[in-house]
Parts: C-alpha cells; structure tokens; sequence
C-alpha cells in the first residue's frame, strides 16, 4: 500500500517538480485555447460553406463534406505525425518558406504550432457538424421571413440563423472543447513538453508515477468546471424552451 | 394594362408527381385587394408563395411592375423582387432574437441601408400605426401570438414594399386575437395598398377585398366582387366550399 501511495501520490515529489509541472500545464491550456478558438472558427466557416444554396456552388458543398468525412475518419495522432512530418519535409525540400513549413510564430515552438494546426483541422470537423445542427435546427420559417425582407442568404445567415444557432449548440461546443483539452496530450508525441510530456519525463527520470497523477490532476481542474459549466448552460436552456411536467 | 402590378401568367408549379398549381393566370392591380379563398390543398398558399419565389415555379411567368421577374424557368434577381413585394406568414416568423423594433430595422439596415436613427423612428411610427407602441422593446417570447403577427406586418411595410401577401395570418391565431390584426389589414386596404390574401375568414373578404378568387385543384375557378362570388356564386365547386364553410 504504501508502495502505491508512493508512486503515485507522492507530493513532495509533485511540489519538488511543481515548475517543470506547471510549465507543461500552461502548455497545454495555451494549446487548447488557441487550438480550440481556431476550430470553433474553422468550423463555422466549414459549416456555413456545406449550408451554401444552389446548383452552382455544390460542388463546394462536396469538398466540405469530403474534408469533414475524412477528418472525422482518421485519427488524430496521424494527422498530428502527418502535418508535423509534413510540413517540416516540404520545408527541408524547399517546397515552402522555412516560416510556414518550421513555424516558431510568437516565441511558440514548431511542435505547438503544428498541434495547433492539426487540433483546428480536426476539431473543425467536428465542430462544424455541430454547427450544422443548430442551423438546421433553426425552423425554416426564419430563412424565408427574412428572404423575402430581402435579404440574401448571406445576410441571413448572418443577422437571423447564425445567432440563433450558435445559441442552441453552445453545450455540444463545450463538450468538444473539453474533449480537445484532453487530445492536446496526443502532441506529446512530437516531443512538445505538454502535461503529459512532462509527466513521461519525470517517469523515465525518477521512475515515479506522481509526475503522470500531477498531470490528470491538473487536467481535472481545467475540464470538472467545464462540464460543469455544460450541465448549467443545458438547464438554462431548459428553463427557457420547455416548461416542466409536474 | 398600366396600372397592372403583379400580373402571372400559366403558373405551374409541382411537387414530384402532384401538380399544385396546373396553369394560373392572374393579375393584380395597383390598390387591389385580392382575397384568395379555396378547400385546402388548392395551391392557394404555394400560389402565394410563388409569387415571393419562396417557391419555385416550373412554368409560366411573374411580372412585378412590367419587370419580367420569372419567365422561361429562370428567375431574375430574386432579392430586389422580394424587396418590393411583403410576405406575412401564418406562424409570425419574428425573429426571436431580436425587439419587436429590431425586427421591424433589420432589413431597412442591411437592405435598405438606412441609417440607425432613422430606421428605428420609422420603426417605432409603423409599431404604433399596428397599435404596439408599448412593445417595442419586447422580445418575440413576450408577445401574444396577434401582437406577434402585427410586428410580422409592421415589419414588412418597413420595406416600404408595392404589394402585400398574406398567407393565412390569423389561422394561427386565437379567436379573440384574430380582430386586432385583421383591423390592422382593414387600415392598410383603406390606406389603398395593393394586397394579397389568402384567408378563412369570409366576412373579411366580403367586407374588405375588391375581388375574391376561388381557387380549387390547382385552378383558379371562379373570380369576381365579392358579392357575386360570395353571395352568388355560379359554379358548382364554389358553392360546395362556401356551404361547408358559411354553414356553422
């Protein structure tokens, strides 16, 4: 028993490694902040490309649906290898500028950037048939009140469905989100000194568990209030839209 | 003729294999109103809709103002049509996140490109004029489902639009509500705008419109005052809905 206790729960181990533990964690929160605000982006304009009317523009339509079939179809890490491997051959070969293919943009390192890039491409995906849920789930009756105001579909999606929708989908965005949190841990393996990537370090160095447990403890801290934070925006909702049977 | 408006011509329109409309010739003129009556399932209501292109027609042509707006399967610039032409839906369709006056500015802004003060002026004036001076600030959830379609209407006269179409506005409507927003109709007919609408209520037609059409199968069958149509009408479909209908 006090093996145990001692390889995993060992707190003046944790506290002795607070800094390299600590750095790790920002790592993570930098990469799914920044991570997760490009998908959310990516993934509206994925969404809102796939939303497009007419015969003309549907082979746009195509493509969206293709790259979000794919991207939802393959795991992570291999998009993660992919893109790192990638990005940083073509660089080598002199395919692309040394700017793009080793990105170092705003004294981050190359290995956060092409997390980065490869949580947007995925979590776009996904989120983007999150977004489409909630447009669909606008009633139809609001895109044609505001066509026949005149607007075009631009302008309604943006001032009548856009609004409404993102509204309806903010539980499912969150639940994304949290989940991507979680995946940051997969660009420990590109050798980014993320959470998880520190807690390997400190194993292979000591041989002591604590370094992985101080890293779920301070994912729990960041992703318990969130799904907190999901529970509390479905009962608001709730208490909105549906009135209660007694 | 000049002071035609909204005139269409061998509409057709179908959905798969059931032909809603099979070859509808009308022409509205500048201040008509028009009230369309007809058994459900007429193509009364798609009729309308065509004439906003909400729908699609398969043939035939749509004329608003002498522009030829619909003709040989394609369409002209549907926005600028749908501009000058206001559509009021049986379910409201209030955007529900925006005030009754956000409602009635949006599309004077984005569309018109009015400025702010000015849109929310005319706003508030149309709101009074569909007696809700008190609602401007409300939400659409606020609203009785009658306040609700009197914004619906004050929003589309914002666009300052040629015609009126009104899809069965009170259907949805709770008897006691269903006065206040047809006493708003009665203000805009006698205001001399050009109005379309397909309705249930007999009295208003009879009181109101210059002309009712009786519309059955995808056809017009019958047009004319409202008296004669109403009151005496020669064909025999026509006196079978108005039976079911008058009689209760």
């Amino acid at each position: 028993m006090d093996t145990i206790l001692d390889l995993f729960f060992n707190f003046d181990f944790m506290w002795d490694h607070k800094d390299e533990i600590l750095d790790g964690f920002w790592i993570t929160i930098k990469l799914s902040l920044v991570g997760g605000f490009f998908a959310l982006i990516w993934g509206l304009i994925l969404s809102l490309i796939r939303q497009l009317p007419g015969k003309v523009l549907a082979p746009f339509r195509w493509i969206t649906i293709g790259y979000i079939d794919v991207l939802r179809g393959i795991p992570l890490l291999l998009v993660i290898l992919l893109i790192s491997n990638g990005l940083a051959t073509l660089a080598s070969e002199g395919v692309i500028p040394k700017e793009i293919g080793i990105p170092q943009w705003l004294g981050e390192s190359d290995p956060f950037w092409y997390g980065v890039i490869a949580l947007t491409l995925t979590y776009g995906a996904y989120m983007a048939e999150v977004y489409r849920a909630g447009i669909e789930a606008v009633p139809r009756g609001q895109m044609e009140a505001a066509r026949s105001l005149g607007m075009s579909h631009g302008q309604a999606m943006r001032y009548v469905i856009v609004p409404q929708a993102v509204r309806k989908v903010v539980p499912p965005l969150l639940n994304d989100f949290i989940a991507l949190t979680k995946d940051t841990a997969l660009i420990s393996a590109i050798g980014l000194a993320e959470t998880v990537q520190v807690g390997s370090d400190l194993y292979s160095q000591f041989f002591s568990l604590s370094g992985y447990t101080a890293g779920a403890i301070c994912f729990l801290v960041l992703t318990l209030p969130l799904a907190r934070l999901v529970d509390w925006q479905i009962k608001k909702q709730d208490e909105k839209f549906q009135r209660g049977i007694p | 003729m000049s002071d035609s408006i909204l005139s269409v011509t061998n509409l057709k329109k179908s959905y798969g294999k059931l032909e809603v409309l099979k070859d509808i010739d009308m022409e509205i003129k500048k201040g008509e109103v028009v009230c369309v009556i007809g058994p459900s399932g007429s193509g009364k209501s798609t009729l309308l809709r065509c004439l906003n292109m909400l729908e699609q027609p398969d043939g035939g042509t749509i004329t608003l103002k002498g522009n030829q707006v619909f003709g040989d399967g394609k369409s002209q610039d549907l926005d600028v049509l749908r501009r000058d032409v206001g559509m009021v839906f049986q379910s409201f369709n209030l955007f529900p996140n925006m005030t009754a006056e956000g409602n009635v500015s949006i599309a004077q802004r984005k569309v018109r490109n009015r400025k702010g003060d000015f849109c929310k002026e005319r706003s508030v004036e149309l709101l009074t004029q569909v007696g809700l001076a008190e609602k401007v600030d409300e939400y659409p959830d606020r609203l009785s489902g009658g306040q609700q379609q009197r914004v619906a209407i004050a929003r589309a006269l914002a666009m300052d639009p040629e015609v009126m179409l009104f899809d069965e506005v009170t259907s949805a409507l709770d008897p006691e509500l269903v006065k206040g927003v047809l006493d708003v109709m009665r203000g805009l007919a006698d205001d001399g705008m050009t109005m379309v609408c397909v309705t249930h209520e007999m009295a208003f037609a009879k009181e109101v419109s210059d002309r009712v059409i009786f519309m059955d199968g995808g056809l017009i069958v019958e047009q004319g005052k409202p008296e004669d149509v109403l009151g005496n009408p020669q064909e025999e479909r026509t006196q079978r809905f108005l039976g079911l209908v008058l009689d209760h």
